[in-house]
């Protein structure tokens, strides 16, 4: 009985949010909108994200977390990705403008690989790990964000760098700690871990970049 | 996004899904029609405004997919976003499926489905009949128009070919995509060509053709459903029923909730006379993925095993899920009568027609079966006077295109009140017109034949002759299949002996031709016979689709 009320509650809390952000896009559509607006817009959208990986990390503690697998075009996915958050930036609430880039000339293919460019792998769910690593990285940068990718026979992995400050030397993560704090880089980091188990497994991290700055790497163990 | 600056105006890189740079200005969003299914009047408003910031001006909004069903009727749109929780009985699949099967979507039309988090797994996995896209919702603008871009470049670049198909200009769809494909190198592309080439060799019937064009799909991409359940399907069809099973285990394998797999292996079980393995298979779909539908024929199948409980429980299912949508219908009603009556519950069945079934008029076929299974119900009540008038009131209604299964329901019911003159013509002529349905009418009359003790007369009704055809018009098709038409023609023939106007020999035998004629040449006697199969056919079933789609095919081919 328990289980349901809650489950009841949290669908009628993820309706009210969805609605409450269809009204926020609209309000900043109009050529007055406030400044405010768009601050609540961005603050209702995070607030989603969260209550969203909250959910996944649920399900997945629950053993419930099945990635729904499709054929995914890794440029146009990262791209979108970029694109979206780009158009809502965390980063303006800091007062900097921060670049996000596809390092196109980062991204390696090795050449066992059958479907180049192309991967395999539950898109929502993937997005929504690399969109927390993505505002996370925002939140720290200087001034601009690298991200790609590289493709092996066996394993597909997603980077994440920022030119900001890094991490003090003990921050460095291997995530497997819980998610104690919401605000902390610890839950996306667990949600990360999550989506790649449901994925058959893989390595996150995030630590300090040679050149400076943060570098979140994210993989996937490809199956078959 | 730097590829995004450097413009292409190359074609080929546009149709190739190379040119970004152009996209937006080659998806002229003013010029395109939407309308958006949901029942949440705030979700509507949100996903018309989001359109309209795209540009497109004409945006029809309905809350549900009843009205939307009578807006698609008259209308075509170029894109349909439909939420995929419409209402408590029919979901946004249930309406999709209904358009595919029913043919109201035109091969243009973009259709989408809006869902939330949680569905969309179990969704996405499930269908065989999937949606061109799904959106999680709520879905930003800029996402919703990249999507959009997306879908509409790969409608533009298949346009021509997808035009061909809504004018069921099969032969032509078939060289436009082989044409299109040889322009691109995209994968996604080629893939999206190869399907809608496959949908035209499967309406065609070229199985050779059509195994071919998987194939190469398969070649491309090891692990894509419709490619998986198509090749089964082809080998079903090429009589190679272990191969098709293994490919349905496969694909099982990678989506356990794949019904369209789980169809086909109970398909296979029919076949190999397993009634009970294919009724265990069907069972597991219409829990994978309940529809009225799967529910209805999972009934009957557990009617025809005896399976009475199990028959009714489906039954009432498929009445409760349909009720007041589109999918609803009469039959249903008589199927739970007919069950509760032989099941001895006479009250209920009375019930059952005489209150849930009032909405439908006491006419035609309908009449027929609900008088037949009253008559049934009143007479084991014991009010034999009723019955009488019950049965004489059905009779009255026959008429020379009455349904094969109304007239076995009216066979049954003659044998049961003591009328076996009665019972024995109205079983035999609901065999001999039975047309493609044959072999579920004739199981249908077997079990009325058991139920009523008159297992000593099944052969006299069921003939010996008509087996025979049934059987050499089978040995045909599978000839036809693996392209050997003269072989497959000597066997109609033989068929069209025993009974000179059988329509499953004639619409074998016109097929036969038609394939011959596109897979050996313009052979000018094959044409000539074609032509007359094809005449005689229009005599046997005046304005029947499938003889009009043989005409087009036959039109295609010889450009008359």
């Amino acid at each position: 009985m328990q289980q349901a009320l809650a489950t009841l509650v949290i669908h009628d809390i993820k309706n009210s949010l969805a609605l409450l952000e269809s009204d926020l896009e609209q309000l900043n559509h109009r050529s007055d909108a406030p400044e405010e607006a768009r601050k609540a817009y961005q603050r209702c959208i995070e607030l989603k994200n969260r209550l969203i990986s909250f959910l996944t990390l649920y399900k997945h503690e629950q053993g419930r977390l099945i990635p729904n697998i499709g054929e995914v075009e890794l440029t146009e996915f990262l791209e979108d990705m970029i694109d979206n958050c780009q158009s809502a930036p965390p980063a303006a609430k800091h007062g900097r403008a921060i670049d996000i880039q596809l390092k196109e000339n980062q991204i390696r293919i090795a050449p066992g690989v059958r479907r180049k460019g192309v991967g395999s792998f539950d898109e929502y769910l993937v997005d929504l790990a690399l969109e927390s690593a993505l505002n996370n990285a925002v939140r720290y940068a200087a001034s601009r964000v690298d991200v790609w990718f590289e493709q092996d026979a066996d394993r597909l992995t997603f980077f994440v760098l920022d030119d900001g400050p890094g991490l003090a030397t003990s921050d460095n993560i291997k995530a497997n700690t819980p998610a104690v704090n919401p605000d902390s880089t610890g839950l996306g980091l667990s949600l990360c871990k999550a989506v790649t188990e449901a994925h058959g497994g893989g390595c996150v991290s995030l630590a300090n970049a040679h050149g400076g700055g943060a570098l979140f790497t994210m993989e996937l163990n490809t199956v078959g | 996004m730097q590829a995004k600056q450097s413009a292409a105006n190359n074609v080929a890189d546009i149709i190739g899904g190379k040119g970004d740079a152009v996209e937006s200005e080659y998806i002229r969003f003013d010029q395109l029609s939407a309308l958006v299914i949901d029942d949440m009047g705030a979700m509507r408003h949100a996903l018309r405004s989001q359109l309209q910031w795209m540009g497109m001006n004409q945006v029809k909004c309905l809350a549900n997919a009843k009205e939307a069903l009578d807006e698609l009727e008259d209308i075509h749109y170029d894109l349909i976003l439909c939420d995929y929780n419409l209402n408590e009985t029919s979901s946004g699949q249930h309406f999709l499926e209904y358009l595919r099967h029913e043919q109201l979507l035109s091969a243009k039309t973009i259709f989408v489905m809006v869902t939330a988090e949680a569905e969309y797994a179990f969704v996405a996995n499930a269908v065989e009949y999937a949606p061109d896209d799904y959106i999680l919702k709520p879905c930003p603008e800029k996402r919703l128009r990249a999507r959009l871009i997306r879908l509409f470049d790969r409608r533009n670049f298949l346009a021509s070919a997808l035009t061909a198909m809504d004018e069921k200009n099969y032969l032509l769809v078939v060289s436009e995509c082989d044409r299109l494909m040889s322009l691109v190198t995209d994968e996604r592309w080629v893939m999206a060509a190869l399907k809608l080439k496959a949908e035209a060799l499967l309406a065609l019937n070229d199985t050779t053709d059509l195994l071919k064009t998987y194939e190469k799909a398969l070649s491309l991409h090891d692990n894509v459903p419709w490619v998986k359940i198509g090749i089964a399907r082809v080998r079903l069809l090429l009589n190679e029923p272990a191969a098709a099973e293994q490919m349905a285990q496969e694909l099982i394998a990678h989506n356990p909730n794949y019904v369209a797999a789980y169809e086909l292996l109970a398909e296979i079980k029919k076949l190999q006379k397993d009634e009970e393995g294919a009724y265990k298979l069907m069972e597991q779909s219409a829990r994978i993925l309940p529809t009225a539908k799967r529910f209805r024929t999972t009934s009957e199948s557990a009617f025809l095993l005896g399976k009475l409980d199990e028959a009714r429980k489906l039954s009432e299912s498929a009445i409760k899920l349909s009720s007041g949508s589109m999918a609803e219908h009469p039959d249903d009603y008589l199927s739970l009568a007919q069950i509760q009556t032989d099941m001895g519950d006479h009250q209920g069945a009375i019930h059952t027609l005489r209150n849930s079934a009032r909405k439908y008029e006491d006419k035609g076929s309908f009449g027929i079966a609900k008088n037949a299974i009253l008559a049934q119900a009143y007479y084991d009540a014991g009010d034999t006077a009723s019955a009488k008038r019950l049965l004489e009131k059905s009779q009255r209604l026959l008429t020379p295109q009455s349904d094969s299964a109304a007239m076995n329901l009216l066979g049954k019911a003659a044998f049961k009140m003591g009328d076996p003159v009665l019972g024995l013509k109205m079983l035999t002529q609901a065999v001999q017109s039975s047309g493609e349905e044959r072999e579920r009418i004739e199981r249908h009359v077997t079990k009325s034949m058991i139920d009523t003790g008159q297992d000593d007369k099944i052969d006299d009704v069921i003939d010996a002759g008509q087996k025979r055809i049934l059987v050499l018009v089978n040995e045909a098709k599978k000839l036809m299949h693996v392209a050997q038409f003269e072989a497959a023609y000597q066997k109609v023939l033989e068929a069209l002996e025993i009974q000179s106007e059988n329509i499953e020999a004639f619409l074998a035998v016109t097929q036969l031709h038609l394939l011959w004629l596109k897979q050996g040449g313009m052979n000018p006697e094959v044409q000539q016979r074609a032509r007359n199969y094809l005449a005689t056919l229009d005599q046997l079933l005046p304005r029947n689709e499938k003889v009009m789609g043989f005409y087009r095919f036959y039109n295609q081919l010889t450009g008359e």
